[in-house]
């Protein structure tokens, strides 16, 4: 089972780990409120805890810039979510580098930690690295500059540096998370959002 | 009980003792028996009045005296027999080569755990089942069928597979290295590699640890423990069982799962083990690091041969081992010699062209390790008409002695009329190679910041 919103929301505040600015809302005007509040633009997801995999089905709608737009988005997520009894997460969109981390547990050493950049890095060149947990901050370190992509994290063609530091607290806090919270089987965090100035989860999921 | 003792026992029982001929136990006691000087060796077979000549036991308590180790090696079905015998007689450890066990399936699982059950509750240690013994060179102890006797030397050699073993044992008896033990550890019924691994680190002949396996039961102490050991001396890997086609080998092999191969491999590289390819690879790098000091990364090519040093640079770059920017002083100095090709590279590589004599090689040798941060070095030699592999090789030698802790790999290429110097080179511990990429291989380990 997915651990709930805020079940994933505790835990990882638990843990330090900055998760994206957002809410479950019923309806639209919870919407508009959350972005008056927060700025556009701004995410709606569905949030289901038996849904894996809900880019896939289109529970996902980014870049909502406008009251009109996130109106017409609102009209398309709702009715998905009817359908699939789940909840709709409005969130604030960040602005970055995707990165992908995860947490499991290997039949044959225990805790592992996983670390990657984002999107077809990650799921079509494979470029990730590991980690048994607990990590020190010298291996998680070797773990962000291991991966092929690291010259993206340092600073490409002109792009500011992202935050590595960020990044390596998340790291240290996944794989205590990781290993102090033994009901867990696994955790992605796919994406957490990376700038120079700081590191955001943007979803998590975490499986118990 | 100790592993020192095992490796050491002064009485040995064989049970199974035989001297027909195509047997296990038959090479079994033809080994032990080479120690016979140096330890009392009962021979039990109720079947055989005398093996080689020896009066034999009917069973293992009809020995008088006490028995440091028993060794059992008869069929699968009455091991649970002989075991209990040995419990009574209180030997103080076992090791059982039979097989069909935990390796065979449930059945044999079943008999596996009853045995296991019997020796942890007796205080027994257990080596085995499933597994072609042990060696201890240092000590004259063959406990297993390997068809000869390894050298000493200072390599501690730990296999899942026996088989293994035996060609390794083979292919080692006319080189310079040797072995400090040798061990096939089985179904680790009792003792595990976890505990081999951390008596190999403590033990003081060894200096370098090369295993080979397919898969863990433990991976998690394993990891704990390699990451100890891994401090004090190096421990190379080499793991079978990585692609999908050779797991299904994998689980009718010895029933261990095996996981996915980049969780091993991270693991190992984390535990600051180094991971290797190739069975040649986990020989070449065990070489490199038994006879040479490590150093920091930056080395430097001499070679007469263009391409050879072409195709070493080429290695080492992928590889991540530098080659050092030659210093002005240094680059004078063998421009300055006179015996040297004005044609030389004037680079590292430092290519003293193909008609070179021993003296252009002692040259650049000599000026190269002269620099500080040149911190080791890789000697190439092709073999052209006039090139004076002897005389090369005792150049090495001798500069290396001025030079303890700057290591040096050989990588003289030939066969006839470069053998000689082979051998001269790695009687004198200098690592030879037939290859740049195997010597590559060598130097990045010796360069490895573990």
């Amino acid at each position: 089972m997915i651990a709930g919103f805020e079940e994933t929301k505790k835990l990882l505040s638990k843990y330090k780990i900055p998760y994206g600015q957002g809410e479950i809302i019923k309806n639209k005007t919870n919407g508009f409120d959350f972005a008056k509040e927060f700025d556009y633009p701004v995410v709606l997801k569905i949030y289901s805890s038996n849904i894996l995999h809900k880019i896939d089905i289109g529970g996902v709608i980014l870049d909502i810039r406008d009251e009109e737009s996130l109106s017409v988005a609102w009209e398309k997520i709702s009715k998905l979510a009817q359908s699939k009894k789940a909840d709709i997460l409005i969130q604030k969109q960040e602005k970055g580098i995707e990165i992908i981390m995860g947490a499991k547990r290997d039949p044959v050493f225990g805790p592992i930690i996983m670390f990657g950049l984002g999107g077809i890095f990650a799921e079509i060149l494979k470029d990730v690295s590991f980690r048994l947990a607990p990590v020190t901050k010298k291996e998680v370190k070797e773990m962000i500059k291991e991966i092929k992509g690291y010259k993206i994290l340092n600073g490409y063609r002109g792009q500011k540096q992202a935050n590595l530091l960020k990044l390596e607290e998340i790291l240290l806090s996944l794989s205590e998370m990781i290993v102090k919270e033994s009901q867990i089987k696994e955790i992605d965090f796919n994406p957490i959002i990376i700038s120079d100035k700081k590191a955001v989860v943007v979803d998590a999921k975490i499986l118990q | 009980m100790k592993l020192d003792t095992i490796f050491n026992p002064k009485t040995i029982a064989v049970i199974g003792a035989t001297d027909r001929d195509g047997s296990v136990g038959r090479g079994l006691v033809k080994n032990l028996l080479q120690g016979k000087k140096l330890r009392k060796i009962y021979l039990i077979n109720p079947n055989r009045k005398k093996v080689f000549g020896i009066k034999t036991f009917s069973e293992i308590r009809a020995i008088d005296k006490k028995v440091d180790l028993a060794i059992i090696a008869v069929p699968a079905k009455i091991v649970l027999k002989i075991v209990k015998e040995c419990c009574e007689k209180k030997v103080k450890a076992i090791i059982i080569i039979s097989s069909g066990f935990a390796e065979t399936g449930e059945q044999g699982t079943f008999l596996q755990n009853q045995i296991k059950q019997l020796l942890k509750e007796a205080n027994i240690s257990l080596i085995g089942p499933n597994c072609l013994g042990i060696l201890r060179p240092s000590a004259g102890l063959n406990a297993s069928f390997a068809p000869l006797s390894p050298n000493q030397g200072e390599i501690a050699l730990i296999s899942q597979s026996g088989a293994l073993l035996d060609s390794i044992i083979d292919a080692s008896s006319d080189k310079f290295y040797g072995f400090s033990a040798i061990i096939s550890y089985g179904n680790e019924a009792g003792l595990t590699l976890p505990d081999f691994l951390d008596w190999a680190g403590k033990d003081k002949k060894t200096k370098v640890i090369a295993l080979y396996f397919e898969g863990l039961k433990n991976g998690r102490e394993f990891f704990n423990i390699a990451k100890k050991v891994s401090r004090i001396k190096p421990i190379i890997i080499l793991r079978g069982g990585k692609t999908k086609i050779s797991q299904k080998a994998v689980s009718s092999h010895t029933g261990a799962l095996a996981g996915t191969s980049q969780i091993y491999s991270t693991a190992f590289k984390q535990a600051g083990l180094i991971e290797v390819q190739s069975l040649q690879e986990l020989l070449d790098v065990s070489k490199a690091l038994v006879w040479q000091p490590k150093c920091k990364n930056g080395i430097g090519v001499v070679t007469n041969g263009g391409g050879a040093g072409i195709l070493a640079a080429d290695y080492c770059y992928q590889l991540g081992v530098n080659l050092t920017k030659l210093n002005p002083n240094i680059k004078e100095k063998i421009d300055k010699a006179k015996s040297m090709h004005s044609g030389w590279s004037k680079n590292n590589p430092v290519d003293i062209v193909g008609d070179a004599l021993s003296d252009r090689y002692k040259i650049a040798i000599d000026s190269l390790l002269l620099q500080n941060d040149i911190y080791g070095l890789m000697v190439i030699q092709t073999m052209q008409v006039m090139t004076e592999p002897i005389k090369n090789a005792k150049i090495i030698i001798e500069t290396k002695k001025k030079y303890p802790k700057k290591p040096i790999v050989a990588v003289f290429m030939g066969g006839k009329f470069t053998n000689p110097a082979i051998n001269l080179l790695e009687k004198n511990k200098i690592p030879n190679y037939s290859d740049p990429l195997r010597a590559a291989h060598a130097i990045k380990s010796l360069t490895n910041n573990h």
